[in-house]
């Protein structure tokens, strides 16, 4: 009977705000503006909540989280854009949507992977509202279990991933790049003891090296350089045909979609680790899992569909520990948290029972904004397609100004560009030499992480090692970054070949 | 003779000035810069104070942003690189006091005349199934076996850290001190049993003590509080005696002028501040937020800032994480 009444309050509010042309424009003015600031390397969905909130405050809370959530959603979505049609992530949770949407683009199927990019993006933020509705306690209990080990691991995990990922034969060099990543990660002041590391006395390490001005650096200026080298034409412009995206590609991927969104909804779950890690799993375990792994990186729609599932299904995953027990699960959470105190609502057990339409309202908000999003998406992808026709020539400095401008944005500050052009120059060395980009990237953004992690799990078991195999879920991590090293040693696939074969053998004897 | 009448009508006109800029104040609207990010406990207090601040002033109050810098010293930066006229505020707490030693500038927090909104107070708490029921038991504990159980307070030299210290230093006990970056990841690793004890303040630790996650054991104020749904937490101070030689430490969110703007602005903006404190809706907010009021102005709140700051600096000084010498600043050690 309850379930009823607040499936009456969800329908209710989005009947609601749908009848108010006001809340109408606001939902899709956000998402759209969230899309722009996820699509403009630089501008991420945590500053695009922020800066929104500021902008809220004059609302009233329903208002005002229209306003935000569709910011969010739209800005976690629009960083695929770029991604597919430049290779320039927009941010670093559409990192891995790059491996596959950009072959897709070069040839000539971005229309084809911007349509798939909107529509697994919005069944992932479904799949995350259903979730946040069905099971929000359960997995708010699960996700609380993380200690300091399983933060490390997960960290290591990603970081280890998405080395492996990026290139089948360069593996050790995927790695290699991921271990540069943490180094880089570890100079300013370090996290537990405030003590300088490799900071040459030069005070604008102190705080660290930013994230944005390496991501820029390293995916914008390689493939700017190599655009002009090889005269590149960024991709082949074709007229999308169907409004309605490739219903076939979704259906036979369902299977990917739904384990993809499971895997956004339990990271997103987890404090502090949010759409970054789950679109490179998420890719992961779909290229494991799919019949045909030598296909990833070369222009799989189930790539995409995966990174991008997650991603977006991350945003449910990550409201769940902050509407049952007020923790935020991913960085633009921590900003909605902001915004719902400064609207006087404290997230928390007690919201069931003081506001006991909250939840409800929240996912019907998250409702709307996906389909808001979806909207968007689909009106945007017939046009941003046609950015592919214009000349390079003309392009690329555009490209270029806008990276540097989303480099010195952050925090005003011209150290960020002395920053961004090195980590360029290098990034592109390393390109040449087949080093993949990405895994360096997820270093700088998982090494913090990583490294006060283990140092705390070190401090607290007082130098013992067994904590990491005394807890279950700590086991689990290890054993998938096991599997996932010993997977790429050449004796071991040997190994695992031969074993198939003898089963098949038998089998088929 | 002239001469002396030109000069009297100049020191006149001069006086007329600025008595009128002075009558005036506030001709025009006041930008209050916050130098913590949007939605942020600091945010949240300066732009509830500052909204019943507008009913009282005949212009507004503008809340904005300036984040960035050591300690916020990009906000702080801003506003005292604006005129001294008493049109840019600052909204501060007690963290900023630690920007000069940080390195973030190289100025003393005197350079503010304060207002003080108050802040919520912290409280000792640990995981939920842990053994220890009352603050006696766990101290017994802590004593018994030094540096056995773990204890999180947010980062080293956080208003957290330095509340855990001075309830060492004030019962004797000693525990072992873990980092963690930011009060919400020290709950969360006391709620998974990973420490033992956490101290933030019950601000951060309401919904937590709600949902049974942690259990409270003492209150660092010299009160004790009543919490709906988790019952009454009694003060430390009735079980360690002593215990108000090094306690409380308590945050001071607020708001700043420049010490040297007119005193007719520092005037208009003390009244409005104390009526706004005053107001039902600011009086709603602070019971909600489990927020204590203050409400010290001028030379009083100048004080609480002072004693902060030397505390904070010297403090982080000792732990060998303050980039600059407290002395050479001129802050007078504790």
């Amino acid at each position: 009977m309850a379930f009823f009444t607040n499936l009456g309050t969800f329908f209710q509010t989005i009947g609601g705000m749908l009848t108010d042309p006001y809340t109408v424009l606001l939902l899709l003015g956000s998402s759209f503006l969230g899309i722009i600031f996820g699509a403009l390397p630089g501008l991420t969905a945590t500053l695009g909540v922020a800066l929104l909130t500021t902008l809220t405050y004059s609302m009233d809370l329903q208002t005002a989280l229209i306003a935000l959530i569709s910011m969010y959603v739209g800005a976690v979505y629009g960083g695929s854009y770029p991604s597919i049609l430049i290779n320039i992530p927009g941010t670093a949770a559409a990192a891995a949507t790059a491996l596959d949407g950009y072959p897709m683009a070069q040839r000539g199927d971005g229309g084809k992977a911007l349509g798939l990019t909107t529509t697994a993006s919005f069944i992932g933020t479904v799949i995350g509202m259903i979730a946040l509705i069905a099971f929000a306690p359960l997995i708010a209990d699960a996700a609380l279990q993380f200690t300091s080990y399983e933060f490390f691991l997960l960290a290591f995990f990603g970081i280890i991933i998405s080395g492996t990922l990026t290139s089948d034969d360069l593996v050790y060099k995927g790695w290699i790049a991921g271990l540069l990543g943490l180094a880089l990660s570890t100079i300013g002041r370090d996290q537990l003891q405030s003590y300088p590391r490799f900071t040459f006395g030069i005070p604008e390490l102190e705080g660290g090296i930013e994230v944005v001005p390496v991501l820029i650096g390293a995916f914008a200026i390689p493939q700017i350089i190599k655009s002009m080298r090889d005269r590149l034409v960024l991709g082949k412009a074709q007229p999308i045909k169907r409004i309605l995206p490739e219903f076939m590609t979704i259906v036979k991927n369902f299977k990917h979609i739904v384990r993809s969104a499971l895997i956004g909804v339990g990271i997103g779950a987890v404090p502090g680790v949010g759409e970054d890690i789950a679109g490179w799993v998420s890719y992961g375990t779909t290229k494991n899992s799919h019949p045909h792994p030598e296909n990833f990186g070369k222009g799989e729609p189930a790539g995409i569909i995966a990174s991008e599932t997650a991603n977006n299904a991350c945003i449910g995953g990550a409201l769940i520990p902050l509407v049952t027990l007020g923790i935020p699960g991913s960085p633009p959470a921590v900003m909605l948290l902001g915004a719902l105190m400064l609207h006087g609502l404290n997230p928390g057990p007690l919201v069931v029972i003081t506001q006991p339409n909250f939840l409800y309202q929240l996912c019907a908000i998250m409702a709307l904004a996906s389909l808001a999003m979806w909207i968007n998406g689909m009106f945007l992808t017939k046009h941003v397609i046609k950015v592919l026709r214009v000349p390079a020539t003309v392009f690329l400095p555009i490209v270029t100004v806008l990276s540097v401008v989303g480099s010195y944005a952050l925090g005003l500050s011209i150290f960020n560009l002395f920053l961004m052009v090195p980590v360029g120059i290098i990034a592109y060395l390393l390109g040449e030499m087949d080093y993949p980009i990405s895994p360096l990237v997820i270093g700088v953004i998982l090494g913090p992480m990583a490294d006060e992690n283990l140092r705390r799990a070190l401090m607290i078991s007082e130098g013992s090692l067994m904590g990491f195999i005394e807890r279950p879920v700590s086991i689990l991590l290890l054993l998938a970054i096991l599997l996932t090293v010993c997977s790429q040693i050449p004796a071991w696939k040997r190994m695992t070949n031969q074993i198939k074969a003898k089963v098949f053998k038998r089998k088929a004897s | 003779m002239k001469r002396i009448v030109s000069c009297a009508a100049l020191a006149l006109t001069t006086a007329i000035t600025a008595n009128s800029i002075a009558a005036d104040y506030p001709s025009r609207n006041i930008t209050a810069a916050v130098v913590w990010g949007a939605g942020g406990g600091t945010d949240t207090a300066v732009r509830v104070v500052a909204n019943e601040m507008n009913k009282f002033l005949p212009t507004r109050i503008n809340v904005v942003n300036k984040t960035g810098g050591v300690a916020g010293s990009a906000g702080m930066l801003y506003g005292h690189s604006k005129p001294a006229d008493g049109y840019t505020i600052v909204g501060i707490s007690e963290s900023n006091v630690t920007a000069a030693v940080n390195g973030g500038w190289d100025k003393k927090f005197s350079v503010w005349y304060p207002f003080i909104i108050g802040g919520s107070p912290d409280l000792i708490s640990v995981t939920a199934n842990s053994p220890y029921k009352t603050l006696e038991d766990l101290m017994a504990a802590a004593k018994k076996a030094p540096k056995s159980i773990k204890a999180a307070a947010s980062g080293a030299g956080s208003i957290h850290h330095l509340n855990l210290l001075a309830l060492e230093n004030g019962t004797g006990a000693k525990f072992s001190f873990i980092p963690y970056k930011g009060s919400a990841p020290g709950q969360n690793a006391a709620i998974t049993g990973e420490v033992t004890v956490v101290v933030t303040s019950l601000a951060e630790q309401q919904q937590l003590l709600k949902a049974k996650k942690l259990r409270p054991l003492a209150m660092l104020v010299k009160e004790d509080t009543t919490v709906e749904g988790v019952g009454t937490i009694p003060s430390a101070f009735k079980s360690v005696a002593g215990l108000d030689k090094y306690l409380p430490i308590g945050q001071a969110i607020g708001m700043g002028i420049r010490a040297d703007a007119p005193d007719a602005a520092k005037k208009v903006l003390t009244e409005a501040f104390k009526k706004a404190l005053e107001t039902d809706k600011v009086k709603q907010w602070a019971a909600d937020n489990f927020f204590t009021i203050s409400g010290q102005t001028g030379d009083e709140a100048s004080a609480t800032f002072a004693g902060l700051e030397s505390l904070f600096s010297w403090t982080l000084h000792e732990l060998g994480a303050a980039k600059v010498d407290p002395a050479t600043l001129g802050i007078a050690k504790p």
